[in-house]
């Protein structure tokens, strides 16, 4: 198990007048289970290509425990991969497959079948040790996969390139749950690549939104979810994501449309986007003509204390505003915007504002 | 209770109309004649199982079906390895590789007749360019006259008709084998042969097994070439099954015979099929390349 760490990585492909990573920084700790995530275009395939070594970067430096790896060959770099799809030899048995790296590495017979063996019992496959691959499942088959990629000791960093993509929505779960239990038991340093938010926030311990080449954040699930640095992380984690409205600075606090929403520290006056996650304001009837906004719509997803709870819509003078609260307005409504003030974050130019960088900056 | 329209089997009436004037009445015309002694249209005489008695004891059809099997298993053993050989040396991508194609599928575009003309020149000992240059380089070539020599030449140019469409084949299953597996080998360290052995042999399998199918049976059917390359000869040297039945059937007219003859060609090369098919498959039941996801 080793640290890796990428030192200014960028990656061009040849051909191309654009760098796909640009100026790449990461440190990903010892037994750590890391998750990349980011949409399609992000970079997340390059970059587990440059970790694999089936890339070499255009700049930059790689290294697993201080030994720069930047150039190596990806057969020298101790390094395992599980595909989108399960990558078997369907020729051979399970035994086989598993036994494969090791014996290619100079392990005695004996000693690759009972290492292989071990693996085996950790995922339940012992009993398929003498099937071919080519008669198992698909759950089954990616789970020998991941046999494999775990079956050398000595291995440095397991990737994992959206592993439950072929796999049925069924057993997807199941298969995570055992991934990220065999990461904890072997202490594997892992990288997860996933566009699906869920799963990074599951599996990994720290997580890396990427976008457009670059990573925007990394931090644990609970630092992206309460402390986005970067508006598009905000709006990209949580399900729907963070309400970002066009507001201002006034006085040390968040105003919208005039009216105050909560302190804004001692952040400098002057336009900013106000962001707030959809659980952390509520949407109240308003009397009169108090009202701020207009439900547009409402979702139930379910009830708690015999009351329905959901998404509610709103139209805030033109902007879309989610909250995620016991569902007791109507389409049509005016209504109030009570937000949890102490939560309010302020961004800049897509960046978060916090007050130190504020003062420093000003 | 169920209740049956049987006006459905209208349906495949057409099919089976079909089959039966292209395949069934013929083969049964053939089957008809192999159990009579035919003088005339109006003289015939039912002879049982006599003809095939005769043909499977006569000498020269046991001489053609022998030189017929080494032949074809030559010509399988020499341009399956060759063809996927040749289809792992082509470029995979880039205008290269369309170039190589093209170049590749030409000797599949020309016509079989003019594949034996162009050979028997090229061969020729006195004015080939193949033949005179093996004479003047000090060899005791002449392939009209050595069975050797014409077993050589004929060998030689059904590698350099056919092998392209193994290629082809091989090529298009190369193709499709995901690069995620040649990945996936380099980081278990797997050898080139293990490569080749583990991720190329099972991804080519169904191609494989086509491509074989195609030659086996091509091969067992040959007319054409040997007949304008060698005619045959020297002697019977490269006389095969075909050729040996023409010879009966036009020149002779024995139908009977020819008919008994034909009949059991046609077991000869199903059998083998089914041989050689059963035998690629049985390897690994649950049959299936890494194409499959």
């Amino acid at each position: 198990m080793a640290e890796v760490r990428l030192l200014s990585v960028s990656h061009r492909y040849p051909g191309t007048d654009a760098d796909t990573l640009r100026q790449l920084d990461l440190t990903i700790e010892a037994g750590e289970a890391h998750a990349l995530l980011g949409g399609s275009g992000a970079g997340k395939t390059t970059l587990v290509n440059l970790l694999s070594g089936l890339l070499v970067p255009s700049a930059g430096n790689l290294t697993f425990d201080d030994r720069d790896v930047t150039r190596l060959a990806p057969r020298d770099r101790d390094v395992a991969q599980v595909f989108q799809f399960p990558v078997l030899y369907q020729s051979m048995t399970v035994a086989d497959i598993l036994a494969f790296p090791l014996r290619n590495r100079g392990w005695r017979r004996a000693a690759a079948r009972e290492r292989a063996a071990d693996i085996a019992e950790r995922l339940d496959l012992a009993a398929l040790l003498g099937t071919r691959a080519a008669a198992l499942t698909l759950f089954q088959k990616q789970l020998v996969a991941i046999g494999r990629a775990l079956v050398r000791p000595d291995i440095a960093l397991v990737l994992l390139d959206e592993p439950l993509t072929a796999v049925e929505p069924a057993t997807k779960w199941q298969l995570r749950r055992v991934i990220k239990a065999i990461q904890r038991e072997l202490g594997a340093t892992m990288v997860y690549v996933t566009h699906d938010q869920t799963e990074a926030l599951t599996f990994a311990d720290r997580i890396s939104v990427m976008h457009d080449g670059a990573i925007l954040q990394t931090g644990t699930p609970e630092a992206l979810y309460d402390k986005p640095d970067h508006e598009h992380v905000a709006h990209f984690i949580g399900s729907p994501g963070m309400n970002l409205l066009g507001a201002e600075v006034a006085d040390g606090t968040f105003r919208l449309g005039g009216r105050v929403l909560g302190p804004a520290g001692d952040l400098g006056a002057g336009p900013c986007t106000v962001g707030f996650r959809p659980e952390w304001a509520v949407l109240e009837r308003a009397g009169g003509d108090h009202g701020v906004a207009t439900v547009t719509g409402t979702r139930i997803l379910g009830v708690e204390l015999h009351r329905p709870v959901g998404i509610v819509t709103a139209d805030l003078d033109g902007q879309l505003l989610r909250t995620r609260q016991v569902i007791d307005v109507a389409v049509g409504d005016r209504v109030l915007l009570r937000p949890d003030a102490d939560r309010l974050l302020g961004f800049r130019n897509g960046r978060r504002l916090t007050a130190g960088a504020e003062r420093a900056g000003a | 209770m169920r209740s049956w329209n049987n006006r459905a089997w209208l349906g495949v009436l057409p099919v089976v109309l079909v089959v039966a004037f292209s395949a069934v009445i013929p083969l049964m015309t053939v089957v008809n004649y192999s159990v009579q002694d035919i003088f005339d249209l109006s003289n015939r005489l039912f002879v049982g199982f006599d003809w095939y008695r005769e043909t499977l004891r006569d000498p020269r059809f046991l001489a053609a079906l022998g030189r017929q099997l080494l032949f074809s298993a030559l010509v399988l053993g020499i341009e399956i390895p060759l063809g996927i050989l040749v289809a792992r040396s082509l470029p995979r991508r880039g205008a290269a590789a369309g170039a190589w194609l093209v170049v590749i599928a030409v000797p599949l575009l020309i016509p079989w007749n003019v594949v034996g003309t162009i050979w028997q020149m090229f061969a020729r000992p006195d004015i080939g360019l193949l033949g005179a240059g093996l004479s003047a380089l000090g060899f005791d070539f002449n392939f009209t006259a050595d069975p050797v020599d014409a077993w050589v030449v004929l060998l030689l140019m059904d590698v350099w008709h056919w092998t392209s469409l193994v290629a082809l084949l091989a090529y298009a299953g190369l193709a499709a084998i995901p690069e995620a597996y040649y990945q996936a080998a380099e980081l278990d360290a797997a050898r080139r042969w293990q490569v080749f052995r583990h991720v190329e042999l099972p991804g080519l399998k169904p191609v494989l097994l086509i491509a074989g199918l195609l030659r086996l049976m091509d091969s067992l059917m040959i007319y054409t070439e040997p007949f304008v390359l060698t005619g045959g000869g020297p002697g019977n040297s490269t006389t095969f099954l075909s050729q040996h039945l023409t010879t009966m059937a036009v020149g002779q007219f024995d139908l009977g015979p020819a008919a008994a003859f034909s009949v059991l060609y046609f077991l000869v090369i199903l059998l083998l099929c089914w041989l050689f098919y059963t035998s690629v498959m049985r390897e690994d039941d649950p049959q299936d390349g890494p194409r499959e996801r």
